[in-house]
């Protein structure tokens, strides 16, 4: 395992791909964050009820602890950027052959998952570890002296985290590994993810068809809840919010056994496929 | 001696195109095993199928008696497939660090003797995408060499190659072959085969038309070429040679054909002088790949 993650990581430290997508996501995951603070502080600002309603019962969720959540959730939205790198580089395997050159040279059909695999965890790691240096910039900065002591109460959302930028980057790797053309891939990872699969889930839910919860990205959206005070701020949405933090223990399994289903399917289909 | 390398049935189908037909035979240890035959015959089909990229429909194959050759024995094997294979944003060295850390032959020494071999030292640190055709050639000849395997597979190693180039692409093919390494080298290029081949197998078609020692392959009968003044006296004359399987009159010569190693060339020499007609002319000629090529593959085109 070791040899072949330093072989990857042979292919990737040159790749000047796999530095823009670090430095995007270095510029992304504090913008986007502190653009929806900005969403915050106008929801408090309110004068009316609303707003001191919120301001009272939810309290800043970029401080400890909700900023662990808080800024989870809208990290997440960028997983579009490493799982453009994780196409970069599958379909490149396939458009240079170095895929084929790799099992010419000695690996196993096998070991060419594996080492995909251990492409797709590092990448979700440094991911996971931007977030989690920017959720704690963001907490530290905004709690009060109370808050911060508070601040290891919620550290579930980095492995949360992890798991579906992991299960979102293996849909991707499943597309460039399927499809080999990178344009092809991206095209339809961006169009099903942000499009298709929005409009199949807001019909479900006007035809209030619980199965909505189980789309493909849908299953592990759900790992990371969409935080409280961008809701409607009363006690149905209340309700329904408490609900979805308690679904995610379930969400955590449905997307490991998607997301082991999709790279079966991958070892399977390379053991029989031509190269 | 042993085989490095045995096919056994193999056949591969594209759709409705077959791609290889019932294709057997045996590299033996030590051989430099031409594989021949005209564009789309099968020959890098058949290399990738032994190479694991491909998988065949029926029929089976060994690598040093491993039935399906394993991850393992792919490592003492350096291959040229088709085309260079690199990663375009990588230097060469780059590049062969990853072969080498895959294959394991080979340390940081080798990597630039391998370079120093192909003529690509200067360019060493220059980026595969920037390399001109040759040069990517000659990149891939250095990863197939590199670490000194057991057995080399060349897939029309001298493509994009200069003159310069084939030369020496030629030379380190004997060196080696000279050094007891196995070479498995597909081309269409029947020359290069010629000057460097022990063994030959002929495709087309995705069929095996023949396989074996050169020497057998090529020569199946023997050719004597011979002239005279009077080439039609000389014709008249050898109409009552014995032993000869026919006779072929050319422009200014006459070919007799003899069967496998029956041809004697003091005996005509002597017969025609007795009968009174004195050659200017008596050679023992070998059939050219060629020939035997363009006979063998235009045969079967009925």
């Amino acid at each position: 395992m070791l040899q072949l993650l330093k072989i990857e990581w042979l292919k990737i430290k040159k790749y000047p791909t796999f530095w823009w997508m670090l430095g995007i996501v270095a510029l992304t995951y504090p913008g986007i964050n502190y653009m929806f603070h900005h969403v915050y502080e106008s929801v408090i600002g309110r004068k009316d009820m609303a707003g001191n309603v919120a301001k009272f019962l939810l309290g800043n969720p970029f401080a400890f602890p909700d900023a662990w959540h808080s800024v989870a959730y809208f990290s997440s939205f960028f997983v579009i950027v490493p799982a453009l790198l994780i196409i970069m580089l599958v379909s490149n395997e396939y458009t240079y052959k170095t895929s084929r050159q790799n099992i010419i040279d000695g690996w196993s059909r096998n070991q060419f998952i594996n080492a995909k695999i251990i492409d797709v965890t590092i990448i979700s790691l440094i991911v996971t570890i931007s977030y989690t240096i920017v959720a704690a910039i963001f907490g530290f900065y905004y709690s009060d002296t109370v808050r911060v002591t508070r601040w290891a109460e919620e550290l579930q959302y980095i492995p949360l985290f992890f798991l579906q930028t992991f299960a979102y980057l293996s849909w991707a790797f499943l597309l460039a590994f399927l499809l080999r053309r990178a344009f092809i891939a991206l095209g339809i990872f961006i169009f099903y993810s942000l499009i298709i699969e929005n409009i199949i889930k807001g019909y479900f839910k006007f035809r209030e068809w619980g199965i909505r919860e189980y789309l493909p990205f849908e299953i592990s959206n759900r790992l990371l809840p969409m935080p409280n005070f961008l809701g409607k701020l009363n006690e149905a949405s209340n309700d329904a919010y408490k609900k979805s933090l308690i679904d995610v223990n379930w969400h955590v399994l449905y997307t490991l056994i998607l997301t082991s289903a999709i790279w079966w399917l991958c070892y399977y289909l390379n053991k029989k496929r031509d190269l | 001696m042993a085989s490095v390398l045995s096919l056994h049935n193999i056949s591969k189908r594209y759709g409705s195109i077959q791609a290889l037909n019932d294709v057997s035979f045996e590299v033996p240890e030590g051989s430099v095993f031409g594989i021949l035959g005209p564009n789309g015959s099968g020959k890098t089909t058949m290399l990738s199928i032994i190479l694991d990229i491909l998988r065949p429909n029926t029929g089976n194959f060994s690598w040093f008696g491993v039935l399906g050759g394993s991850p393992d024995c792919r490592k003492m094997v350096g291959s040229l497939l088709e085309t260079p294979n690199f990663y375009h944003y990588l230097s060469a060295v780059d590049n062969l660090n990853i072969t080498q850390a895959i294959s394991g032959r080979g340390t940081a020494v080798d990597i630039d003797a391998a370079l120093e071999i192909v003529n690509l030292t200067q360019r060493k640190k220059s980026k595969f995408s920037t390399y001109s055709l040759g040069m990517k050639q000659r990149l891939a000849i250095a990863a197939a060499f590199l670490g000194n395997p057991k057995v080399l597979v060349l897939d029309e190693p001298t493509n994009g190659l200069d003159p310069v180039g084939i030369a020496e692409i030629r030379r380190l093919i004997k060196e080696l072959a000279a050094r007891g390494v196995t070479i498995i080298m597909a081309s269409h290029l029947l020359d290069e085969v010629e000057k460097v081949c022990t063994h030959v197998a002929i495709l087309k078609k995705g069929d095996l038309l023949t396989a074996g020692a050169v020497d057998e392959v090529l020569v199946n009968e023997d050719i004597v070429e011979l002239s005279a003044s009077d080439i039609d006296l000389l014709e008249n004359v050898l109409k009552d040679y014995p032993l000869k399987t026919n006779l072929k009159k050319e422009e200014n010569m006459l070919q007799l054909f003899f069967p496998v190693g029956t041809a004697n060339l003091e005996n005509i020499n002597q017969f025609c002088f007795e009968k009174g007609v004195t050659l200017n002319m008596l050679l023992h000629k070998k059939k050219s790949l060629e020939t035997k090529f363009l006979e063998l593959t235009s045969a079967t085109n009925n």
